[in-house]
């Protein structure tokens, strides 16, 4: 029992991974299994259930944590059986790049030209170990390999690395992480104190969500309840486009550093652009207490966060309260996202031609009003803000070109021929389930 | 909302970033007269009178309540900014619209009314219909709009200063002065 909500969440039955902070620093390893033997997948989820520690199991700071997820396609793999296949949500049914019209991921971003075998059928089991160093790290993927190693109806087919850059910042330069809401009866305080901890059911099933309702729930129980979707995205950063960018448009480093912090919303330190507007404020960005403890009421037509910047779309927070047409708690989510690649060193402008970016993740009980609103509503598109013809300026998707409006007295600024920045190189849906759900999968006899 | 549900609603149609929404309803017999009533005291509160121009939906362009059929049907006919599916959870979670409506559809059969915002839910998405056809005869968001009458209402104040003609002359002002004669 959560002393501060009186909500319970059965903490020893979800994975941590699922919904407790990564680790920082961190290094990390994604891995995706296809199950060819049933058997052989059923032993497997044996195994990777002993891996997979509840969330009761956790210190207050990260630790190493194994995640194992589902795709629809690896449920089927297992003999789950038909009914309950159907009751989960149809976007998670479906698949990611079944989805990718919805959500934008056409042209360089499309399903047809994604990473092997990101998007395939094959795509099953996506098993996460994040740690705190590289010993802890080792010794757990040596656990979770012996898990699927020996099983000849196992197979690896896809690893990928990650790991914190030794600025602490991802690859446009930004600290990442810091927005991200509180869960009642996780036991992990708001970082926002506006912003009441969202029921659980918005990020775990089985617990009335914000609409007062269950969120629906595939069956049997055993099997959804304790359970959260979980999305993956690899998401390649073009930094030397982004930076070329900025370069051309700005007359001065100062300048470049401005232009970069309006399209994001916060600073690099991760100081936002509420609290301080005109310089980056490296104390502020760094302090967990204040970083997050802001809103945009004050500030309707953007001078100091532009409405169209990234994290403004992606949690405009107070700002559209007054519109009546939109609950902004409805669509929250929490993000576990990494880093891949090694950074582009300080400076250069020319692509050396490596893979650089982040894996994008995402946990939450509704994949439709969660993650593809949020992706489709706020950041692909600018009907909500009054500029239908703008997307994010950092990752939105541009077939073309695109704008970024900067309010700013006397004279708005307009950022034109605004190229993509962020292209997606593959991703999907997963389903985490519970502990007794791992049990239950490993155990299945159909 | 259930799989199923999703697939007996027939979205609406949209023209640009706006969408048409739509929905029927059976009066109760004998309410005919208090709906109206309803309705009428709807139109007298604050934002929803004549000249208003605040409905507390503010991306709704405009809506309408009609009763039809000798008062046993009514009508609710709208159009707002935003793929309507999208919006639908959070309509059902914004008090203040939800309270207004219920008044009206206290009059309707089926409906089992507030707090049970679940059922109100269905209850309302069930009597949705798509639009057959649908055009507009403008685009825009509500948002866009409103900048534009903004617009629109600074440059007239700017056009009634004496110096307007001569304030207009520089190069960079011609698409202004292009609309200044009429
Ligand atoms: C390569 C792609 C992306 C990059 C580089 C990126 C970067 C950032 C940065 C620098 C921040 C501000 C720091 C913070 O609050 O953590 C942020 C915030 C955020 N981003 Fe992203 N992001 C990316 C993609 C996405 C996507 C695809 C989504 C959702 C679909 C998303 C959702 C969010 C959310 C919800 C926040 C927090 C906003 C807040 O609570 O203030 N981001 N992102």
């Amino acid at each position: 029992m959560d002393a501060t909500t009186g909500v319970s969440l059965e903490l020893d039955d979800i994975q941590a991974g699922a919904l407790y902070e990564r680790p920082s620093p961190y290094v990390g390893t994604y891995l995706l299994l296809c199950i060819r033997d049933r058997r052989d997948g059923r032993e497997l989820v044996r195994r990777l259930r002993r891996l997979v520690e509840p969330a009761t199991a956790v210190g207050p700071v990260g630790e190493t944590s194994v995640t194992v997820a589902f795709t629809y396609r690896g449920l089927e793999a297992l003999g789950v059986p038909q009914a309950s296949l159907d009751s989960f949500s149809p976007e998670f049914r479906q698949g990611m790049a079944a989805r990718a019209a919805v959500l934008g991921d056409t042209g360089e971003s499309g399903p047809e030209r994604w990473e092997e075998p990101l998007g395939s059928p094959d795509v099953h089991v996506a098993i996460a170990v994040l740690s705190p160093d590289e010993t802890q790290l080792e010794q757990v993927a040596v656990r979770a390999r012996e898990a699927h190693a020996e099983l000849p109806g196992i197979e690896l087919i896809w690893r990928q690395d990650c790991h914190q850059l030794a600025t602490g910042r991802t690859s446009f330069g930004f600290k990442d992480g810091i927005g991200q809401p509180a869960v009642e009866g996780s036991g992990r305080p708001p970082t926002d104190p506006r912003e009441r901890p969202l029921k659980a059911g918005e990020v775990v099933l089985g617990y009335p969500d914000e609409t007062g309702d269950l969120p629906p729930m595939p069956v049997p129980d055993v099997l959804g309840r304790n359970g959260t979707y979980v999305v993956f995205r690899k998401l390649h950063t073009k930094v030397a486009a982004y930076r070329s960018y900025l370069r051309a448009r700005s007359a001065t480093r100062a300048e470049e550093d401005l232009l970069g912090a309006k399209m994001v919303g916060r600073w690099q330190s991760g100081a936002p652009l509420a609290l301080t507007p005109d310089e980056d404020d490296g104390e502020l960005g760094g302090d967990p207490r204040r970083n997050n403890d802001f809103g945009f009421g004050d500030d309707p037509r953007g001078f100091k966060c532009p409405v169209g910047a990234h994290a403004r779309r992606a949690n405009p927070r107070d700002a559209l309260d007054h519109e009546g047409s939109v609950d902004v708690r409805l669509h929250r989510m929490i993000r576990r996202g990494t880093s891949y690649g090694p950074p582009l060193p300080e400076g250069v402008t020319d692509d050396d031609g490596i893979d650089r970016g982040i894996i994008f993740v995402f946990a939450g009980a509704h994949l439709k009003r969660q993650f593809e609103f949020v992706k489709t509503q706020w950041l692909n598109d600018g009907i909500f803000i009054g500029a239908p013809l703008e997307s994010d300026p950092l990752v939105g998707p541009r077939d073309g070109v695109g704008s970024f409006t900067v309010p700013q007295r006397p004279i708005r600024r307009r950022l034109q021929d605004l190229p993509p920045f962020v292209v997606t190189r593959g991703g999907e849906y997963c389903f985490a389930p519970s502990l007794s759900a791992l049990a239950w999968l490993a155990d299945l006899d159909t | 909302m259930t799989a199923a549900d999703d697939a007996a609603i027939a979205p609406g149609r949209s023209v640009g970033p706006t969408s048409e929404f739509s929905l029927f309803f059976r009066v109760k017999p004998g309410e005919a007269a208090p709906l109206r009533a309803a309705l009428t005291s709807l139109q007298d509160t604050p934002g929803y009178r004549p000249g208003d121009y605040g409905i507390t939906i503010q991306t709704i362009h405009e809506a309408r309540f009609v009763l039809f059929d000798d008062d046993t049907r009514l009508a609710f006919i709208t159009s707002f900014d935003g793929p309507w599916e999208a919006y639908m959870d959070d309509f059902f979670t914004s008090g203040p619209t939800l309270a207004l409506f219920d008044a009206v559809f206290n009059h309707v059969e089926g409906y089992e009314g507030l707090p049970d915002v679940a059922a109100v839910r269905s209850f309302v998405l069930g009597a949705e219909q798509g639009a057959a056809a649908y055009a507009r005869n403008y685009g825009g968001t509500v948002k866009e709009i409103r900048k534009a009458q903004r617009v629109n209402a600074a440059f007239q104040a700017v056009l009634d200063h004496p110096q307007a003609a001569e304030a207009l002359q520089h190069p960079a002002l011609q698409p202004l002065l292009d609309e200044a004669a009429d």
